[in-house]
């Protein structure tokens, strides 16, 4: 099975701060992946770099085995790949219909792009009361819906989302998840999915990455890594005792 | 009474001709955080395109004896020709500069194209008439007005309200909305960036165009820096209106325009030639008080 | 070792100040239209050097110092010009001025003096703005003063020129006051403050949050500038012996910020190579525009090439080098660096700790 993006020794500098060195990791068509790492393990980075928002000095990223274009975000977009970033970024002072449409307008048919608005309101009735309003105004959670909304208006194939709990209370994040996973049910997405903690991971994801230091440290299925030692190990780079299993599951909660 | 209303009657189309400027130069602030210092002169190109490029110190119109309905059309591509031109050449390759590198590279521009009119059609200033059926005056109840003032607040009415509909309405004044509060999230949406700030240069070269038919229909005289002290009063106004918002630089742009005429109506004829003086004398105080300008944009708030 | 390390601090303005020596040296062996050249060119470094105290360390760029170089010409002609044409020409001086005559040094002195007090009342009401919309107040200073002294006939002549000034500029004197001019700014760079205002520049924010006032050590810069731009206009006057409100605003504006640009804003040594260099490509572009033969014909550019030049000049250095020629480094020996890495950077963010 050949996988739908893939990453292979891709390195990210800042200046001379290394980002990501040599980072490799796949996703395969229909999957859940995560990524999971502390602040500043690259994760963000990672997806600026697929994104194209980021150059990179060496490496390569394919999707559906062609080589992604570096640093032209705006051509990534229009093969099936968006990303919805950490924070959001919801453009404050347009509408959460004009926000929508900012994702819609690629489509070039706007038939289409009504016919996908449609449709992501379907998903969102939240965002569907509050129409007119600017995106400014809304809550944490409409506007983590929003912008999931907004990237789904670009008719993604794989979607790629920041850090979807940042900020947000618990049960918000459930809703959050559910949502991820009815897109992927209903629109067949592939999800690559950023968070600092396993805590509920464990529960969607198929496969998980630990991204420590720009590089992978660990991968396996959601599965084998259930009982959470490995996983820990690997984000604070030691052999776990079992100490400090809580930090690690407690992260975010 | 007459009096002060024909004073506000030359206020309000000189603080018009001051907001389209204004506008021109804002929306470029707004999406590239760009202050361009070249913007008055796209105004001076619009206005030499009427003549023959020659240095004799007579004007021969060419386009500028065309009939309005092609004329106008006319001034406004060879404007956002320019305007584009100035993006491709100069400000595609500084998009990742700073705001202070961008800003010294426009003052660069500018001095580049006033040069460029010099070496063209000589130091000379020349007289031109456009349009001379405009200056007739109309008489209203006792109020004497030049139909041309009246021209001039009614053409501004409508590009504002042309602007806005293309910004709310339209696909690409939606996107370049999105792209004026975030560049990059707008281009992971697929929003193409170099396109939508060519439109964005397009748009300042259309409003900078009308600037330079308006005003040159007022004055009559084109000089290789006419446009240079609109372009400097429009800057003031928008850092009053408040930097990167669209109506702060229409609000700006009235404001000062107003504060002008009414000094130059109001001062004792000895304070007169220090008008300038005195109206940015007042443009540093509102700073003072609003550090911000008058209506703060949230988005570069935000950004801080 | 102390003697190194005293060394070390000293060695950047000691380097430049030997080399626009050199400069100044050579020129004066030149004919008269290299010594005014050459001179011109070392009155602009006292400018340049002093915009840089400002514009290098606070990063914030102002348009508005030709300003106070305006304000520093006149205050200083008011005082060295012969009493008798003062008496005709600009009935509305103060009686001390209008009456007397000083020498040369007090001119100085005292066109630093307002062109710092001028500065003191307008940094107060700018330098709490962002660092954009300070610059284009900057400006809106620059225009207000081009209007009040080409209009105010009986204090600056309005539109006709302050004339008989006398002459006592030469190459030599304006090397001084240019190697004054980097002492002070390197001074200043070094000082407290100097670091300060840097570290503002670097991030606005973090160096609030490590409580640095950022108004008052802008403001501190901004008033030292002015008052060493406000020397150079000094020097300009006695050097021109006329003196002309229109001479000082957006041509002179924009060559001395090409200088700036060109040299690179980060450092010291770039602002006095960028005098250097814009005043040699200036030099070319006006001989070419002057006439060249080559062989029969004659090659010359037409008028604004110069200009043109310039602006392609500056044009090119963003896009191709955006720190400028020195790529905001400072000119050093590299067998006087310390090993320990004490050398704060300019590159590097200086955030305070």
């Amino acid at each position: 099975m050949s996988a739908m993006l893939e990453l292979s020794d891709v390195e990210v500098r800042y200046g001379r701060l290394v980002a990501l060195r040599g980072l490799s990791l796949e996703v395969h068509k229909g999957e859940v992946v995560c990524l999971i790492g502390p602040n500043g393990a690259g994760k963000s980075t990672a997806m600026a770099a697929i994104a194209g928002g980021v150059p990179r000095v060496a490496g390569s990223i394919r999707l559906n085995g062609q080589e992604l274009p570096a640093r032209k975000p705006e051509q990534i977009a229009r093969l099936g790949l968006s990303l919805v970033p950490e924070g959001r970024h919801v453009f404050g002072t347009l509408t959460v219909e004009e926000n929508l449409r900012v994702g819609g307008f690629l489509r070039g048919n706007a038939r289409e792009s009504a016919a996908a608005l449609e449709r992501v309101a379907g998903y969102f009735p939240r965002l569907k009361e509050r129409w007119t309003s600017p995106a400014g105004r809304l809550s944490g959670g409409e506007q983590q819906m929003l912008s999931i909304g907004r990237a789904l208006m670009t008719n993604p194939r794989l979607v790629m989302v920041d850090e979807p709990s940042l900020g947000l209370a618990p049960l918000i994040v459930d809703a959050v998840y559910e949502i991820l996973l009815e897109l992927r049910e209903r629109e067949g997405l592939t999800l690559l999915i950023n968070e600092q903690s396993s805590h509920r991971i464990l529960r969607f994801a198929d496969r998980i990455y630990v991204i420590r230091n720009g590089t992978i440290q660990l991968h396996g299925t959601a599965e084998a890594l259930r009982d959470g030692e490995a996983i820990k190990a690997a984000y604070f780079g030691f052999k776990g005792t079992g100490a400090n299993a809580n930090v690690v599951e407690g992260a975010k909660a | 009474m007459i009096n002060f209303l024909q004073n506000l009657i030359d206020a309000l189309s000189l603080g018009s001709l001051y907001a389209l400027v204004a506008l021109g130069i804002g929306l470029l602030f707004g999406i590239l955080r760009l202050v361009n210092f070249a913007h008055g002169d796209f105004i001076t190109i619009g206005a030499y395109s009427l003549i023959l490029p020659s240095a004799s110190v007579t004007a021969t119109m060419v386009i500028g004896s065309w009939h309005w309905e092609a004329l106008i059309p006319m001034v406004c591509v060879i404007v956002i020709i320019v305007a584009m031109a100035t993006d491709i050449l100069v400000f595609r390759p500084l998009r990742r500069s700073s705001a202070p590198t961008l800003m010294i590279a426009s003052f660069a521009v500018s001095y580049m194209i006033q040069n460029g009119v010099l070496m063209i059609y000589g130091a000379r200033p020349k007289a031109v008439n456009l349009w001379s059926a405009l200056t007739t005056q109309i008489n209203f109840y006792g109020l004497r007005e030049p139909v041309l003032q009246l021209v001039t607040i009614a053409t501004t009415i409508v590009l504002m309200v042309g602007l806005s509909l293309f910004l709310k309405r339209s696909r690409w004044g939606i996107q370049m909305r999105a792209a004026a509060e975030d560049f990059r999230m707008a281009q992971y949406l697929g929003v193409r960036g170099n396109f939508v700030i060519g439109l964005a240069f397009a748009v300042s070269g259309i409003l900078a165009a009308a600037v330079s038919l308006l005003f040159l229909a007022q004055t009559g005289a084109l000089s290789n820096v006419m446009g240079v002290p609109l372009a400097l009063f429009a800057f003031v106004a928008v850092v009053v209106g408040g930097m990167g918002s669209l109506p702060g630089a229409v609000v700006g742009g009235f404001l000062v325009g107003i504060v002008t005429t009414m000094l130059q109506a109001y001062l004792p004829p000895d304070l007169r030639v220090f008008r300038d003086a005195f109206t940015f004398t007042f443009v540093i105080i509102v700073l003072l008080v609003r550090p911000a300008g008058l209506i703060p944009s949230r988005s570069i708030v935000e950004r801080v | 070792m102390f003697i190194r390390t005293a060394l070390r601090g000293l060695i950047t303005p000691l380097l430049l100040i030997l080399g626009v020596a050199v400069i100044t040296f050579l020129g004066v062996l030149g004919g008269d239209q290299v010594q005014t050249s050459l001179t011109e060119m070392l009155i602009r470094m006292v400018v340049v050097v002093g915009m840089w105290i400002f514009v290098g360390n606070s990063g914030v760029i102002s348009f508005g110092h030709v300003g106070f170089m305006c304000i520093g010409g006149y205050a200083a002609a008011w005082a060295t010009v012969d009493p008798n044409w003062k008496s005709i020409m600009l009935t509305g001086l103060p009686d001390f001025l209008q009456n007397g005559q000083y020498p040369f040094p007090y001119a100085v002195i005292g066109g630093a003096v307002l062109a710092a007090v001028v500065a003191i009342v307008l940094g107060a009401a700018i330098m709490r703005l962002s660092g954009i919309a300070a610059s284009i107040a900057t400006f809106a200073f620059l225009m207000i003063v081009n209007s009040v002294y080409s209009n105010w006939d009986s204090v600056t002549g309005g539109t006709s020129s302050i004339i008989g000034i006398p002459t006592v500029v030469g190459p030599w004197v304006a090397f001084a006051f240019a190697a004054g001019a980097i002492l002070l700014a390197y001074a200043f760079k070094s000082s407290r403050f100097g670091l300060m205002l840097r570290a503002t520049r670097e991030d606005e924010v973090a160096a609030k949050a490590s409580a640095i006032n950022v108004f008052r050590v802008r403001l501190a810069a901004f008033v030292l500038s002015a008052g060493v731009v406000g020397v150079g206009g000094a020097l300009w006057a006695h050097f021109l012996g006329v003196l002309t409100a229109d001479s000082f605003y957006l041509s002179l504006s924009f060559i001395t910020l090409s200088m700036l640009v060109v040299g690179g804003l980060g450092s010291l040594t770039g602002a006095v190579v960028g005098v250097v260099v814009v005043t040699i490509v200036v030099e070319v572009l006006r001989a070419l525009e002057g006439g060249i033969a080559l062989g029969k014909a004659t090659l010359s550019l037409p008028p604004g090439s110069q200009e043109i030049g310039l602006g392609l000049v500056l044009a090119l250095i963003m896009i191709f080098r955006p720190s400028g020629l020195t790529r905001g480094r400072e000119f050093r020996l590299p067998w006087l660096q310390s090993r320990a890495g004490v050398v704060v950077s300019n590159t590097a963010p200086a955030t305070g700790e």
